[in-house]
């Protein structure tokens, strides 16, 4: 067992680091560090100096831009962002779809579309959940009927995070009614400029925008949108759903959240003492960071299999329900942590043009709604207990 | 044995859950409740018409309630409700502080009746202290008899309409001593006090308030100088019976929203309550709930037994905390994306429960205070 990293990645860490150091801004990290969401000019501006650097999509070939990283030098890149505040890459685009286009995409789809993520002309969205089809998506009915040229698509999409951001979406659609839910279920792109689109936003239970429902009536959609094969496309979102999966440790995320609530422990008074001196609140805290350490390695071990070949498999859902169980932990005892003052909810006390009372510590701005906001991160990306579905079978064989 | 309600206490909740049904609709309340105001004067005098604050006081106060069953009663229909207007604030913790006053001060309870008035207790300073003998606001007696209170008193709900507040300040001992505490009650216009608001993630508005050397006259103070510890424990006491009673209308009701959808909701051909690893879940928030109700029974059982009030009310707040806590992630997460929006009921309930345990000291305090007493 060696657990050390190369010299060359030692290297790269140090690379990554002063990159950081120079390029992120500080009102952008205060915001990050603060658990206070970010707006869509400061992602498209970090993508930017990323993608000057080469690092928009490090994991990418380099004929398209990449620089070919490995598990390990993508670890040491999310990372690295992940402790520095730096803004989440917004993953539709250049995690997800590049993936699939790379492996079942043609030669003219992957030109055409993989420089504009990086340019940032195209922001993409996933069209994945319907209203009656979230863990069970295979009955999704969203249909794709061939019309010479065109696809004529009908439907409805919902939970579609930034839709009114996005410029275009990657779609499961019904292309068939044909033997099991799983076949007939297609794989296209579809600009969301086209005639008869509707987005509408969904407002979350803490107040933010994040999530849309979008509508389709009659919208036209060239054929040579189509991605694959038709009918294949179950087997494509779920090489797709893999990859949005191991992303999903959050370590350095984590860890750095961590940080942020001793600070905020050791500036608040129970009894009249250090908050984190207080031996409830000190277990709690101890039980998440021991859990956290305990996935940092159980991440590492499934990186490790990775680069010796062992394709992801169920181990990316216990990665999966993990990451998302104990950023949730760390938000519920930073929420505790605040006392009376996780009453507040002023998420933009720290924007520009916020006239408002100051909002003190300033990581209360958002703290409850953070907190509630990220109960979606055991639902999403397939719910934990889809999760535990796929470990029962998979690893159980139950 | 009969755990049962008397009929007229049955009768008033009867009453009042079906008026929240009928009238009180939730996508008005949430608007109210993320206002600039933080809830809704239509509704609050429409519920005084009812005759909700009258149930919380007691008859020589022109109510015709007051006792722990009635407020239990009551604050559980208004949890089913989600009512935000200032019940807890004006009908228990102002109410209960003003009925120990002088003349003058208990005529004020009438005049909360007759909407004369609205008196808010500010009593809460650091933010993570929940003992109630925690107070620094300095009280300095000054040459001419007259006193001067200093200090800053944080997250009060509801206070940026107040007519009165009711400041707990201290003139001698220590920052959590019982001894020094008084009371003093003064109009919101009096010189010397800033009020700063802002917006709350479960409705209603919270203040910090400062006060600089505000000018308080003897006949001001409730109660005797430095004796009123027992005035504000009590009231404070008052208003977790009223929020954990709370707590069980907003737990009644997400069960309720749970349930339905469990029933409804069609996963894999079947609706997801067919499947036993979602029935076992439901389940065990059936047992939860259940517990946290006979803590909040217990706590009303004891609540005018002097020696056992404190731990029965500990107990049931942390019940309560715990609990709440396990019934809003659970729900969430046991109605899916559904239970993220805005649109739907259950979001609104479970950040009240959730917040619920920030109020009067959370689960962690009142588990220490009950290992302590």
């Amino acid at each position: 067992m060696d657990l050390n990293f190369t010299k060359e990645q030692e290297n790269f860490q140090i690379e990554v680091r002063s990159f950081l150091n120079e390029n992120l801004e500080p009102q952008v990290v205060e915001k990050v560090k603060n658990g206070i969401p970010i707006t869509k000019e400061d992602s498209e501006k970090w993508h930017q100096k990323l993608n000057e650097k080469g690092w928009l999509a490090g994991t990418w070939p380099k004929q398209y831009g990449g620089q070919e990283w490995d598990v390990v030098e993508k670890f040491i890149f999310e990372e690295e962002c992940g402790s520095a505040g730096a803004p989440r890459i917004v993953p539709f685009g250049v995690g997800m779809l590049a993936p699939v286009l790379m492996k079942f995409g043609s030669q003219e789809q992957r030109d055409y579309w993989l420089p504009r993520m990086l340019t940032g002309e195209d922001w993409w969205c996933q069209g994945y959940s319907e209203p009656g089809s979230g863990s069970d998506l295979a009955s999704l009915k969203t249909s794709a009927v061939r019309d010479g040229d065109n696809y004529i698509v009908n439907g409805q999409k919902t939970w579609t995070t930034f839709a009114q951001h996005a410029n275009m979406i990657f779609c499961l659609v019904r292309t068939s009614n044909e033997g099991k839910p799983q076949e007939g279920i297609s794989f296209i792109l579809i600009d969301m400029n086209s005639p008869g689109i509707e987005v509408r936003p969904i407002i979350t239970l803490d107040g933010s925008h994040e999530v849309n429902e979008i509508f389709f009536s009659d919208v036209k959609v060239p054929v040579q949108n189509l991605v694959g094969e038709e009918n294949k496309g179950w087997t494509y979102a779920k090489y797709l759903l893999t990859h949005e999966r191991t992303g999903n440790a959050n370590v350095a995320v984590s860890k750095r959240k961590i940080q942020k609530l001793k600070k905020l422990a050791n500036d608040a008074k129970k009894n009249e003492q250090p908050l984190s001196n207080d031996p409830m609140f000190a277990s709690r805290l101890a039980q998440i960071e021991i859990d956290l350490q305990n996935l940092e390695i159980t991440n590492l071990r499934t990186l490790a299999s990775v680069e010796n070949g062992e394709a992801p498999g169920a181990e990316s859902s216990i990665i999966k329900i993990l990451g998302s169980e104990i950023e949730q932990d760390i938000d519920n005892l930073t929420r505790k942590s605040l006392g009376k003052r996780a009453f507040v909810n002023e998420p933009d006390a720290l924007s520009k043009g916020y006239n408002g009372a100051e909002v003190f510590p300033k990581a209360a701005a958002y703290a409850s709604g953070k907190y509630f906001n990220h109960r979606k991160k055991s639902i999403y990306a397939g719910s934990n207990e889809i999760q535990k579905n796929i470990i029962s079978k998979l690893m159980l064989n139950l | 044995m009969d755990f049962k309600p008397s009929p007229e206490r049955q009768i008033l909740f009867d009453t009042l859950k079906k008026y929240f049904e009928n009238e009180y609709s939730l996508s008005d309340r949430n608007i109210a409740a993320h206002s600039d105001l933080g809830y809704s004067k239509k509704a609050w005098e429409a519920m005084r018409e009812l005759g909700i604050l009258e149930s919380l006081i007691d008859p020589e106060l022109d109510g015709f309630g007051g006792t722990a069953l009635d407020i239990s009663t009551v604050f559980e229909a208004l949890g089913r409700g989600l009512v935000v207007e200032p019940f807890l604030e004006v009908g228990i913790l102002a109410a209960d502080v003003l009925s120990r006053g002088n003349d003058a001060q208990k005529s004020l309870v009438k005049k909360i009746l007759e909407n004369e008035c609205l008196p808010i207790l500010a009593h809460s300073e650091t933010d993570t202290e929940y003992s109630k003998s925690f107070v620094e606001t300095k009280l300095s007696v000054e040459a001419d008899g007259s006193y001067k209170i200093s200090g800053t008193k944080r997250m009060i709900k509801h206070a940026s309409e107040a007519t009165h507040f009711l400041v707990t300040c201290r003139n001698t001992g220590d920052a959590s001593s019982e001894e020094g505490i008084s009371i003093a009650c003064i109009p919101t216009d009096r010189e010397g006090i800033k009020i700063d608001s802002f917006a709350t993630i479960d409705g209603g508005r919270v203040s910090d308030l400062t006060f600089t050397n505000v000018s308080i006259s003897s006949e001001e103070l409730v109660g005797e100088l430095g004796m009123s510890y027992s005035i504000v424990s009590h009231a404070i006491d008052t208003g977790i019976l009223a929020i954990c009673s709370e707590a069980l209308g907003i737990m009644e009701r997400i069960k309720e929203l749970t349930l339905e959808y469990l029933k409804t909701r069609k996963q894999f051909g079947v609706p997801i309550g067919k499947f036993q690893a979602i029935q076992h879940r439901m389940a065990q928030l059936l047992v939860e709930i259940e517990q946290a109700r006979s803590s909040v029974i217990n706590a009303t059982i004891y609540f005018d037994d002097e020696t056992e009030r404190e731990k029965t009310i500990s107990a049931a707040k942390f019940s309560i905390g715990k609990i709440g806590t396990l019934v809003a992630e659970e729900s969430i997460q046991l109605h899916g994306g559904m239970g993220m929006t805005w649109e739907y009921d259950l979001g609104h309930y479970a950040k009240r429960l959730v917040l619920i345990d920030h109020e009067f000291g959370d689960e962690d305090f009142h588990l220490q205070k009950y290992i302590s007493l």
